[in-house]
């Protein structure tokens, strides 16, 4: 994006409807939980999911940070839902900067949701 | 869904006034006063007339002499002008100057090469509202010290600094005193035949006139003066070569006489739509005010809400246009210095919107910024992790 549009129309949709935002609405047989900050400019993640036989039924987030890495949370969670828990393993970095045209100097904001997502998985 | 921009960024640039662009319009229009006011023939001095009205009315507002007032490009030409003419000039006598670390960088940026040129600078840190003590301009300033600049409102906060008793120091001890008053001209009442200001820096665009246009004052007394930065045709009595924008003076005077005319009307506007404002985010918690409550000019309003990350405030906010404390998009990221110089950690500085306002705005404006804020700020904290993460 341009320095006149920061923000293409996949972040601006993805920041101003954050349904994925807050908490799990119930609780599932497995919830896994991880938490991870940057340091540099602040930036904090944390991500929870619902599994139901091997399956994330519910994936939710929260964020401070700019809106790149909101939507980038957004856009994770809302697609990580229904799929194989093993799938939590694969994170779409190329795909996430492409969909939202993520600056590269943001690259490391939204490699914190990957380290989330590690955390995440090591609680197999 | 509002999305016309609600423009509360007066800080920055203010709208131009609806009479100043009609007299620019005049000036540029077919048959207007465009010539260059150097040539001799008649067209040059309905120009220089023009330019001479213009000059006479601005030093009307800043109670000056006009013969004082050199034309620049803007209050960032103006300090340049200012600080590194004025350093050079007495480098002879020594090498050390006095400013502060809330400064704009138009200040901050030419002191940091006068250091380069092997001036010694002292860079002070004002108190957590943002002023400057006398006692620590006092002990900053020594025996060789040639120039001190301290500005008069501060653009991310509007604390105002005593520049009459800063100046009184700096004129017992022979020193030259600089204000940038970019903010504060057109705005506040000044009278510099009265004022122990030896350096006065503004710009038009920040009191209803047009961009790329501003002054310096220089003061009519022993041992202030200025070097060129620039060399040419020798207008501006050799410190400011270069052809004279006409219109763009023309813009400049007429801001200088409305300003004049309504500073008064101005000023009352602007303390209701501060007071309006703060009313309204009283209902905020965790809100802190950047700046001392008093000594600040009403205008500007700077707040910081704790748990909130700026960048994504600052989108929160659209329609509404506001100054964020963080470089919003640039690789560093950095929170504002002169925040952190107030005393803010990087969080609550990186935090930070600058409300600011003027003749145009109206009160419907402030409560829709407001509601605007109120939602952004609910939102994004709503969102944010609860507990503490550590890096």
């Amino acid at each position: 994006m341009s320095p006149i549009e920061p923000y293409n129309k996949t972040v601006r949709e993805y920041f101003s409807h954050t349904s994925h935002a807050g908490d799990l609405s119930r609780d599932y047989a497995q919830v896994r939980d991880s938490a991870v900050a940057e340091s540099v400019q602040g930036a904090k993640i944390a991500l929870t999911v619902g599994i139901e036989g091997a399956i994330v039924i519910e994936m939710r987030f929260r964020v401070w940070g700019c809106p790149h890495l909101i939507a980038a949370a957004e856009w994770l969670c809302e697609r990580q839902e229904s799929k194989p828990a093993a799938a939590l393993a694969d994170f779409p970095l190329a795909e996430i900067m492409r969909q939202l045209s993520v600056p590269v100097e943001k690259t490391g904001r939204i490699l914190l949701l990957e380290d989330a997502l590690k955390l995440l998985v090591a609680q197999d | 869904m509002k999305s016309d921009p609600v423009y509360l960024d007066y800080a920055a640039t203010t709208p131009l006034d609806r009479r100043v662009a009609e007299a620019m319009q005049a000036c540029l229009a077919e048959g207007g006063t465009f010539a260059n006011p150097s040539s001799i023939h008649i067209a040059g001095r309905a120009s220089a007339e023009l330019v001479t009205r213009a000059r006479a009315r601005l030093a009307d507002l800043l109670g000056a002499d006009p013969n004082h007032l050199i034309w620049t490009s803007g209050a960032t030409e103006a300090n340049n002008l200012a600080i590194l003419g004025a350093a050079r000039f007495r480098a002879h006598q020594g090498r050390h100057l006095v400013t502060m670390l809330t400064e704009h960088k138009a200040v901050t940026a030419p002191f940091a090469a006068l250091e380069k040129e092997g001036f010694e600078v002292t860079w002070l840190r004002p108190d957590a509202g943002g002023l400057l003590s006398a006692e620590i301009l006092q002990a900053a300033i020594r025996q060789d010290t040639q120039l001190v600049s301290v500005m008069h409102v501060n653009n991310e906060t509007g604390v105002i600094q005593d520049i009459g008793q800063l100046g009184e120091i700096c004129r017992e001890r022979n020193v030259l005193f600089h204000t940038d008053a970019a903010q504060s001209v057109g705005k506040l009442p000044l009278v510099l035949s009265d004022l122990p200001v030896d350096l006065l820096s503004l710009t038009a665009h920040k009191f209803y006139g047009p961009q790329g246009i501003g002054a310096l004052y220089i003061a009519a007394r022993p041992g202030c003066h200025v070097e060129p930065l620039t060399f040419g045709g020798g207008q501006e009595r050799g410190l400011r070569p270069g052809t004279l924008p006409v219109h763009l003076i023309e813009g400049a005077g007429v801001a200088a006489a409305i300003a004049a005319a309504q500073m008064q009307e101005d000023l009352a506007h602007v303390t209701a739509l501060c007071a309006q404002l703060m009313r309204g985010l009283a209902g905020i918690p965790d809100l802190r005010r950047n700046g001392a409550a008093q000594d600040t000019y009403p205008g500007i309003l700077n707040v910081s809400a704790a748990g909130v990350e700026g960048e994504s405030l600052l989108l929160g906010l659209e329609p509404v246009c506001v100054a964020s404390g963080s470089a919003c998009n640039s690789s560093s990221g950095e929170s504002s210095a002169v925040l952190r110089a107030h005393g803010l950690d990087d969080s609550l500085a990186q935090s930070a919107v600058r409300f600011s306002f003027g003749r145009m705005t109206r009160p419907a404006d402030i409560d829709f910024a407001l509601q605007q804020y109120q939602c952004a700020v609910q939102h994004l904290r709503s969102i944010a992790p609860i507990v503490a993460v550590s890096p």
